[in-house]
This record gives C-alpha cells, structure tokens and sequence, in this order.
C-alpha cells in the first residue's frame, strides 16, 4: 500500500493505546474482530460484483471504510440487546450476536442467507421482498426496521427499551445514524425522550463527513457532533471510526452507563464514505467530492489500522498480516484471493441460498395490510 | 372511576374515561402517553386520575413532541405493549404524522405480517366551538389515505366507550376522533355498559333515524345536524333516513347500500374540506356500487374548502350546518 503524506499523518495521530474493554480482549478476539472487519468488507465488494455481472438489480449502499463502526459497535453487546440499523449498516443485520456462532440458527441476529434474500428481492427475506434494501428487521431477534426516514426509527427504539425495563429487563438499544440524519426534527425530540426517561439509547453517530451530496460543514456548525449531548444533559463520547477497538471501547463504555440505569448517550465515529451515497451516485460523487479529501479520508482502513494494532500488540507477524490484502482496494482491484476462506464461503453461502429463493407470489404486494386476527 | 355505575346516564367524556380505565385494568400491557396527561390529567380531563391509579411508568406525561409521542409508542407496542397515544388536539398531529404513516401504518405490511401495533391514537377534533385554525380541524381524510390505519368517530357515549375499547382490542393501530364539542354535552348522556358488553364493533354502522325518502350519512357532530335536518325535511314532506357510519375505515359500505335500496338518493355529510375528502369516497363507493340505484346525483355537504376561522359567522359560514344540510336534502328530494 503506498504510503501518502495523509496516510502519515493520520498514522501518526493513530491511538494503539487500549481502552478499559479492549485491553481485556484475547487474541481470538482480536483475531475475530479482524475476520469481521473482511467478512464486512467482503459482504460489500462482493455486492457490487454482483451486480456488475448482472445478477442483481436494485442500489447498494456501501459501507466501505466505515466496517469499524458496524463490527466495533455490535462485539460487545449482549444477545437480549436491540439494535436500530440503517442502510449503511446492512452487515449489522447478520453480523449481530456473532459470538453466538456465525451459522447459529439460534443467535439473535439474522441468518445471512435471508439478508442475501432481502438484497437479491426473494421470497425468503425477512419481509418477503416487499420493502428494499435496508428495510428489514426482526422483533424475534430484535432488529428494529429500518426505513427511509433518517432517524425515524430513534422514536422507536426508546420504546422498546421503556418496555423492556417496565417488563424488568436490562436491554440496551444501539441505533445507528448518518450525522446527516441528526439535522431531522425527530432526532433530537426522540434523544430528549431518552434523556428524560433516562433510557438506555446509545446513539451512534456515523460521521462519514457526506450527507448524501452535502459536506458536514452545510449540516450542523461544529467540529464534534458530539458536544451536541450536553444539550441534552447526557454523554457524548467521540471514537475513531477507522479503529475498531476505539469503536469497541466508547460504544462499550455508553453501553455500561446504559445499562447501569445512567441513560442514553451519544458515541460520535468519525469516518469517511469511501463511495456515492448509493452505486448509483459513484460517478457524481467522484465529481463532487475532492480526490484529496476522498484519499485522505480513505487513507485509514480500518483493516489495516487493526493489522498495525495486532502486530502491535503482538497478536499477529508483520507476515501474517501480509497475507489477505483487502485493505485500500476498491470493488474492482480485489479478488476473493484477498480475503480469508472462511469469509468468502460464509457469504457465498448466504447468495446460493438467496439466488435460489424464488419471487413472492403477486397477489403477496396486497397482503397483510392489517393483521386479521384478534 | 372504573366500574360503570348502572342506572346512571354518562356523557361522551366519561364514555372514554370508562374505557381507558376498564382498559387499563384488564391488561397491565396497556400504556398511555400524551402531553399533560399525567399530572394534570389531560387538557379536557379525559385521563384524570389515571396516572394516580396506574403509576408514571404505564401513564406518562410527555415532552411537547407528538413525533416522539408516536415513535416511542410505536416501540413499545413493537415490544410487547398496548400504547394509548394522546393527541391533545388532533390539529397537532401533523407534528407527528410521518411517524404515524410511514413508521407506524406501515409495519405490518412492509413486515410481511410479523408485526402489528397494537395502538390507540385518540384526541379531541372538530369544529362548531370557535376553536379557529388549529383548535377544530376533521383531518382524518389524511390518515383514511394512509393504509394501515383503521379509524373511527364516535358520535354518542356509548359508542365513545365502545368503539374505543375495541379501538384497544383491535391488533392494528387505531384512531379515534373525538368530538370534543360532544364531550359535555348533558343531553345525549345515556347509560352505559360495563366492560366487554360495552364493545362496539369497528366497520359497523347504525341506523340513527329510519326514512323512506333519502339516506344522509354523516358521523361525530354532524349527526345532530343531519337529525335536525330530517326533523326539518319532515315538514316539507320527505323523510330522511340518517346513517352514522362510526367507522370510517372500515367503512360499512352495505348498511348505506341496503338503505340506498330503499330511498335512491344519498346526502353525505361531515366536517371536512370538500376536497379528497371522505364525503367524496362514501359517494365514489356508492357511484361503483349502486349507480343504477340512485334517482338524483349524490351531493356532499361538507366544509368549505378553507380553514376553520374562529369567530362565530365566519365559522358558521364555513361548516355544515342544519340549513346547508336540509337544503341538499330537499335539492337531492326534488330532483
């Protein structure tokens, strides 16, 4: 990987300093973390292969360079937790309760054939096709359902966890948001109603630095989103969203005030969207972004900046980490060669199972408008 | 509170209190949250007493966000509860209304059936009380376009209590408007049922006054002036057959249609612009399903196409009224 004068820079300002959780993790934890960082990575590029041959249709959302954040923020959490994606975090749909054993058909996550499924349109996605991409969710796994509408679902996961406690649980909800959405009205009425009832939100920011086609500096008027919780009287925490365990750390550290009754919280990733908006924005976004600013905000991968910390730290050869070479390349420079077996066979699995799904039935597009039952 | 009283005439308020508190107390999984529901027990006091009865944690006083309001309720009820949401006007739902079309509507479609929200939206509406622009608005014709949602008005006590219990017991979410203007009115108190014989069944109307001559259908205050216009029509010689929906999603189509069968000719009234408004979809119905029936053109009495104003002529000039109504009827008679 050639090395940038950005790349210096950040590579200096890089913290391998482990935080109170992180510094308790293994070195199978530190290997698992890596594998789900290029399971997440993998999950991406081999999407847009897909569709670059034609076999799947409809737009991806690319969580390219921001895998830190959905893998660091999910490693910690307990099964009974609920979290709130949106449709950068597709992987979070499968990749919750992993501890549980990525094939588990009992953990509390998703299977990741029937989130193939739900991006391939077939039958067997949780909802049956009738919602695209990101829309899906499970209330048996507790996955709430994401929509179109940026912090929409905040409302909701405050409820789910003011039930929970009424009925003598001790969930933690984490909901997931472009720093975009946090412009929306209902973001900060719906973190007010947390606060209130002391709730425990963690309200994850994904600062990916474009809102769409808008820099941050057109959407809020300050250098850390996160000062904005003093306004509401509770934490706000900022993480490198580039290093996981940094992620892993603050998300961790909010999750323990949630759960100890302390309320909710707001944990800032600064990151950078590597891509468009969707697919479909590629080329504008090539335009409307400066090459500098795209490279250096790329400069970081988080795969890489996790192989510098193991080698670091001593769980991995300066060799060893020579071996999968998936960082700092783009869709179209990597092969399945760059990453490890067991990742590529995880998620070719999952597209043989949704490729194999059939289309629902039309008459499906006028069912379960309202439940019949009483 | 709890316990119907036999004997004793209720007005439309208690009708709800009665519901709620039955509600409430037949099932712990039922919660109510609002703006000053709590502590002051509801700006027209529908919830008095509730929270000292049933505890903060199932009665809760809400910040000032309608949004939050329904998008927390919608958690809850994805998570096992049964949220009762208190609008304080119905005018103020706009504030929350993407989370109740496109958050709340929609969940048991876009989940294949996995889900359903189970929740109660209910709030005082309506004019004819110098409430001006944002204090007597019908905007149910917003929410009767968005699918997912069942709505009903109830025009008297014990269709109040009853529908709103069923409103409760119904999977889906379910909205209710309340006639505010009702609410006290000692006149059309009447005795009320206890707990499950006081359920009224959602998509079902009822024959308010039975006549030969044209069928008007209306719902919630409109009721009374389109009885007042039949007692009027009366006098010219024609009889009215008045028909209160109660629920206009679903709507009871066949009890309009059977007394179609007998009169041929159809008023609608309510409170709402004229314009997509639910008077226009009970006509379109009834255009698809008994064109052949009718002997004159179906005509709407509703609001003007404008806002409510506050003072007294100029409200009076833009709602329905007993003349507006008796005057369609007699056009519809003579045809």
């Amino acid at each position: 990987m050639a090395t940038t004068e950005a790349d210096q820079r950040k590579t200096k300002q890089e913290s391998f300093e482990l935080g109170a959780f992180s510094s308790k993790l293994s070195k199978s934890d530190f290997q698992e973390l890596l594998l789900q960082l290029y399971l997440a990575r993998y999950f991406d590029v081999r999407l847009i292969k897909e569709k670059k041959r034609g076999r799947l249709t409809g737009t991806l959302y690319s969580s390219h360079n921001q895998e830190a954040i959905i893998v660091g923020s999910l490693f910690g959490l307990k099964p009974t937790d609920w979290i709130s994606p949106i449709h950068r975090d597709m992987p979070a749909f499968f990749m919750k309760d992993f501890r549980a054993g990525w094939r588990n058909p009992d953990r509390m996550g998703m299977s990741v054939g029937t989130v193939c499924a739900q991006v391939w349109g077939r039958v067997d996605s949780p909802g049956r096709a009738r919602d695209n991409w990101s829309h899906i969710g499970s209330s048996a796994k507790r996955i709430i359902h994401s929509t179109s509408m940026l912090a929409g679902t905040i409302p909701a996961a405050a409820g789910v966890v003011y039930a929970d406690r009424l009925d003598g649980g001790d969930a933690v909800v984490l909901t997931y948001n472009g720093e975009g959405s946090t412009a929306q009205g209902v973001f900060h009425e719906a973190v007010n109603f947390a606060a209130v009832h002391k709730l425990p939100v963690v309200t994850i920011i994904e600062n990916n630095q474009w809102a769409y086609g808008t820099p941050t500096y057109l959407e809020f008027s300050m250098d850390d989103f996160a000062r904005r919780a003093d306004g509401y009287g509770i934490p706000g925490l900022v993480a490198d969203g580039q290093n996981v365990l940094d992620v892993y750390d603050k998300v961790m550290e909010a999750v323990a005030w949630a759960r100890s009754g302390k309320g909710p919280s707001i944990v800032e990733c600064k990151t950078f969207r590597a891509y468009g908006h969707g697919d479909h924005d590629d080329d504008r976004a090539a335009k409307y972004r400066p090459k500098e600013e795209v490279d250096e905000g790329r400069a970081r991968d988080p795969i890489a900046v996790m192989k510098r910390i193991m080698v670091a730290e001593g769980h991995m050869t300066q060799k060893e980490a020579a071996n999968w070479v998936a960082e700092g390349k783009g869709a179209s420079e990597v092969s399945n060669d760059d990453f490890p077996p067991e990742v590529v066979q995880y998620l070719s699995e999952g597209i043989e199972f949704a490729v194999n799904s059939p289309l629902p039935e039309a008459e499906e597009g006028g069912m379960w408008v309202y439940r019949e039952d009483n | 509170m709890s316990v119907a009283e036999p004997g004793l005439k209720k007005n439309y308020l208690t009708g709800l209190k009665e519901a709620i508190f039955e509600e409430f107390e037949s099932d712990p999984n039922v919660i109510a949250i609002g703006e000053d529901i709590g502590f002051l027990g509801g700006a027209f006091g529908v919830t008095e007493g509730l929270k000292e009865k049933f505890g903060p944690d199932r009665v809760i006083d809400a910040p000032i966000s309608e949004a939050a309001i329904v998008g927390v309720a919608c958690g809850m009820c994805l998570n096992g509860k049964k949220a009762m949401v208190e609008m304080q006007f119905i005018d103020f739902i706009s504030t929350g209304f993407d989370q109740i079309v496109n958050m709340t509507a929609t969940y048991h479609y876009r989940t294949a059936g996995e889900v359903a929200i189970n929740m109660v939206i209910r709030g005082p509406a309506g004019g004819y009380g110098g409430g001006a622009l944002y204090h007597s608005q019908m905007n149910e014709a917003w929410f009767a376009n968005s699918p997912g949602l069942k709505i009903v008005c109830p025009s008297t006590p014990a269709d109040a209590k009853g529908l709103l219990k069923a409103a409760f017991r119904d999977p889906n979410p379910v909205m209710v408007y309340e006639m505010k203007e009702l609410y006290r009115q000692n006149k059309i108190s009447e005795v009320l049922k206890a707990n499950d014989e006081a359920l009224v069944p959602l998509g079902k109307g009822v024959v308010r006054r039975e006549g030969e001559d044209v069928t008007i259908v209306t719902y919630g205050n409109n009721v009374y002036h389109c009885l007042q216009a039949a007692d009027n029509l009366m006098s010219e010689g024609f009889s009215a057959e008045v028909i209160d929906i109660r629920s206009l999603v679903p709507l009871d189509e066949d009890i309009i249609l059977e007394s179609l069968k007998k009169t041929n000719r159809l008023v609608v009234v309510n409170e709402a612009p004229m314009t997509c408004g639910f008077a226009g979809e009970i006509v379109a119905r009834m255009s698809d399903r008994a064109f052949d029936l009718l002997d004159a053109p179906p005509v709407r009495v509703t609001r003007l196409d404008t806002p409510v104003p506050w003072v007294k002529p100029l409200e009076s000039f833009v709602l329905p009224s007993v003349n507006k109504i008796t005057e369609a009827a007699l056009r519809v008679c003579r045809y």
